[in-house]
């Protein structure tokens, strides 16, 4: 053996970014997060070349995902072309080779921050969700080796009691985005800031769900077909958010989760959030067909 | 500022076994096919200084010496179990390491040379819609083995691979013997 | 569609960093050596930072981040991740660093002697403004030692264990390539003491001294006096894969021991190593660490509260990831908000009445 076989010609970055010993560790914490469906897995999380919070943790499962043939959409608040949507969506496919697109049907990977697609992702396209905190215990455990003890004792007494106190003292579950959700019957996970109305999307889901938290260094996933229980209390459904009237004033579609857009005069206008749905029905209705996905959502119910 | 290489055979050869078994894995007895038969290019996917793996063939273990890994004499030490003749009955994994209920992901990985056919199994769980049936050349002992091992979510997870195809059976799917 | 301020996400965000890097101007190799050469301790401090010791890519990364130092320290890990582990060093020993500066409060003077080497510490901090008159400002030269110090010191500690004033060192059962890893694995707690020395070592400064003074100033139970503090070099001495060690250079360190109380009739040690020569760092890291064992949960020197707090890359981050539009987060808790509201007013309106909300309620 020779210093030779323990070194490599020098290049200035390695393909897709992450060295090699980087993509294993991340193929293998990958593999139990699918293994054991909602269980936070730590991973050593390498730095990448954006700010921990830009979406560093599903830049990572991506980029370990990424070979030149895959096709990559990247959408942040639904938008295509929100800044760091743009930004993530190029580095990804400057260090790879891959291709990029707006629309939901040709993406092999959809990476996201705060929103499932309204289109049905299919059996063959990985969703990879940003995640700033992993842990649905924070709230009410801050220690995160003691929530870790929790989780593994599925001891959710204390979520549970905070819910509970929230509809007795506001007559309704007050939690915005990130609704805890109970995966598999086992762990409870926090499916990201995603509205409610984007939780049942991943419920018996067609495609993989993997979500990545960079700067906390913890990595789960939702196998296809796989429970996904918004924690709601027998006797309160589970309430999305209420768009199912509104329509877009861009493109017409209603029953979408919708942007609010406040009015100098007074109230509101909506645009629908997936941006891409919007443009799609935009071209359509301007007499270039443009084929819309089935979408989970139907008449503003969801009936996937 | 930039300049990022194309992938080589190495980089793409990984990229594929991984895209087989991460499918494999979510969906639990679909076949998947690696691009080339065997172990060697799973253990170049997933095994690496940081590891400890163990194999029943000499060829094997030079593969897990060269990747840096920690090479186990005992399928009890390991994160990554291959065995290429493996005992059908299961009584060899006795000792498989089932991770805790605070870490499962110390739960090894078990890559098994077992043909697809033979005892027929219905699965069911996490990635399978209803259920579904296949066949795998292990007997009836093994699936009790694992059943008594893998109290969710400790546990251990297979990749069945019959020449350069690939089923894989994570600890969360339930195996009933037909 | 997009974020209102910026419709047209990718000519925005090419213009904003053009708009950026315009200021800075054309970068060139000697606008680089130019920063390493002038600003040794800046650069020591990106490297430890960092994790990256290479002193002309801590310059580059300065430069072209225009000392942005968030930024420069994030450049250089993300250009660490790329590349391949070729090696792990032998562990580095207390008496085999080439000691520049070696200094200990806990006594007049130690075996090996106190070794003051290149300092600010007792110089009068007065900004040489006749520089820009035009008067240049050249350090007179320094006189040397009738008998130089000697280029390697026994460790201090070493000393008290032989008097019986420190624990016993417990000798280590782990190998070189055992001991974990911070850059290749996750950070769980409880650390293990690798970990949690690793961590302080490419800890924040500016963090790492506001924990650590917040110690000293009394939230955390040691005030601690400085058994030993050093400065030097250290050779990265790595194993050939024929079976020889060499040196493959040298890098520049800091350390520091820092002690308080007595405890099991022996005085406990705080220690703290980084890249680089920062001694305000290593004391601050040291002083943490002497107040890790027994720190109340959530205080300031609980391992966990300080370890994730002055994770530079990490903090930073996080913290101007707020810029980033959350729009669709707020549309949620809005809706919550607004049904929540109608209810309470149907509620009202039908003579019930709610329980009285708690003055804080935990956010899930």
């Amino acid at each position: 053996m020779s210093l030779a076989t323990l070194t490599k010609d020098w290049a200035a970055t390695s393909y897709g970014f992450l060295d090699a010993s980087a993509k294993r560790e991340l193929r293998r914490k990958m593999l139990k997060a699918i293994a054991v469906p909602g269980c936070q897995m730590p991973y050593a999380s390498r730095e990448v070349p954006m700010a921990r919070g830009w979406g560093t943790g599903g830049l990572q499962a991506t980029l370990t995902l990424v070979n030149p043939n895959s096709v990559i959409k990247v959408i942040d608040q639904g938008a295509d072309d929100g800044v760091n949507a743009a930004s993530i969506r190029r580095f990804i496919s400057r260090v790879s080779g891959a291709s990029e697109t707006w629309d939901t049907l040709s993406a092999t990977i959809v990476q996201s921050r705060h929103r499932v697609p309204e289109e049905i992702m299919r059996e063959d396209q990985v969703l990879v969700l940003q995640v700033p905190n992993p842990e649905p215990l924070r709230g009410v455990e801050p220690n995160i080796s003691i929530a870790r003890q929790m989780h593994a004792d599925a001891d959710y007494g204390k979520l549970w009691l905070t819910l509970y106190e929230q509809i007795v003292r506001k007559g309704r579950i007050m939690q915005g985005a990130s609704y805890p959700s109970m995966v598999n019957g086992r762990h409870v996970m926090t499916p990201s800031p995603i509205p409610r109305w984007d939780v049942p999307k991943l419920n018996m889901a067609r495609h993989l769900t993997i979500l990545s938290a960079g700067r906390e260094k913890r990595l789960y996933a939702v196998p296809p077909y796989t429970r996904v229980e918004p924690l709601v209390f027998s006797d309160r459904p589970y309430l999305v958010e209420d768009h199912a009237d509104l329509t877009c004033r861009r493109s017409g579609v209603s029953g979408f989760f919708m942007n609010e857009l406040p009015q100098d005069g007074g109230g509101s206008v909506f645009e629908v959030s997936d941006s891409n749905l919007g443009i799609k029905a935009i071209d359509t209705a301007q007499g270039t067909p443009s084929e819309i996905g089935e979408t989970w959502y139907r008449n503003g119910e969801f009936s996937a | 500022m930039l300049t990022v290489a194309p992938p080589d055979a190495v980089e793409l050869r990984s990229n594929a076994t991984f895209e087989a078994l991460l499918w494999a894995l979510s969906r639990p007895g679909d076949v998947r096919t690696l691009p080339e038969a065997g172990f060697g290019a799973i253990a170049e996917t997933l095994v690496d200084l940081e590891c400890s793996a163990y194999a029943d063939t000499p060829v094997m273990r030079e593969h897990i010496v060269a990747s840096g890994a920690t090479l186990a004499d005992r399928i009890d030490t390991a994160d990554h179990v291959f065995l290429s003749a493996p005992d059908t009955t299961g009584r060899q994994l006795a000792g498989i390491s089932c991770g805790s209920a605070v870490y499962p992901d110390d739960g090894a990985t078990l890559v098994v040379a077992v043909a697809h056919a033979g005892q027929r199994v219905r699965l069911s769980g996490p990635g399978i819609k209803d259920t579904t049936e296949i066949a795998l050349a292990v007997l009836p002992g093994f699936w009790a083995m694992r059943e008594m091992l893998c109290l969710y979510p400790e546990g251990f997870d297979i990749f069945f691979v019959d020449g350069d195809q690939v089923i894989g059976i994570p600890r969360s799917t339930k195996v009933e013997v037909l | 569609m997009a974020y209102v301020a910026t419709r047209g996400g990718e000519k925005a965000i090419e213009q904003a960093e053009r708009l950026f890097r315009q200021d800075l101007g054309t970068i060139d190799a000697a606008r680089v050596e130019t920063i390493r050469a002038t600003m040794p301790y800046l650069i020591d401090r990106v490297m430890g930072e960092a994790s990256l010791y290479d002193e002309e890519l801590a310059a580059l990364a300065l430069a072209q981040t225009g000392g942005e130092l968030s930024e420069a320290v994030l450049v250089l890990r993300a250009w660490r991740t790329t590349q391949p582990r070729l090696a792990i060093a032998r562990p580095v020993q207390q008496h085999e660093l080439l000691t520049q500066r070696r200094i200990s409060a806990a006594f007049k003077d130690i075996p090996g002697g106190q070794i003051l080497g290149p300092t600010l510490d007792y110089s009068h901090r007065v900004l040489a403004t006749d520089v820009l008159l035009g008067k240049p400002f050249a350090p007179p030269s320094v006189n040397k030692a009738a008998s130089p110090a000697p280029a390697r010191q026994p460790s201090l500690a070493d000393w008290q264990r032989q008097q019986g004033l420190v624990a016993p060192a417990k000798a280590s059962a782990v190998s070189p390539e055992d001991i974990p890893d911070l850059t290749r694995e996750p950070l769980l707690f409880p650390a293990s003491r690798a970990h949690r020395l690793q961590s302080l070592a490419r800890a924040e400064t500016g963090g790492v001294l506001a924990l650590g003074y917040a110690a000293m100033r009394g939230y955390g139970n040691a005030h601690p006096t400085v058994n030993e503090l050093r400065i030097g070099e250290a050779e990265v001495v790595v194993r050939h894969p024929r079976g020889t060690e060499f040196s493959a250079g040298r890098v520049r360190v800091s350390q520091a021991e820092v002690t308080s109380k007595e405890k099991g009739g022996y005085l406990e040690l705080g220690f703290a190593a980084t890249f680089g020569w920062n001694e305000v760092k290593v004391i601050a890291a040291a002083t943490l660490d002497l107040n890790s064992d027994e720190a109340p949960v959530g205080s300031a020197v609980h391992e966990e509260f300080y370890l994730y707090h002055t994770e530079s890359v990490e903090a930073s981050g996080f913290c101007i990831h707020f810029k980033l539009p959350h729009y669709v987060t707020f549309q949620s808790i809005l809706d919550a908000m607004r049904d929540a509201k109608a209810k309470k007013a149907a509620a009202e309106a039908a003579g019930e009445t709610y329980v009285a909300e708690p003055e804080e309620e935990p956010v899930l």
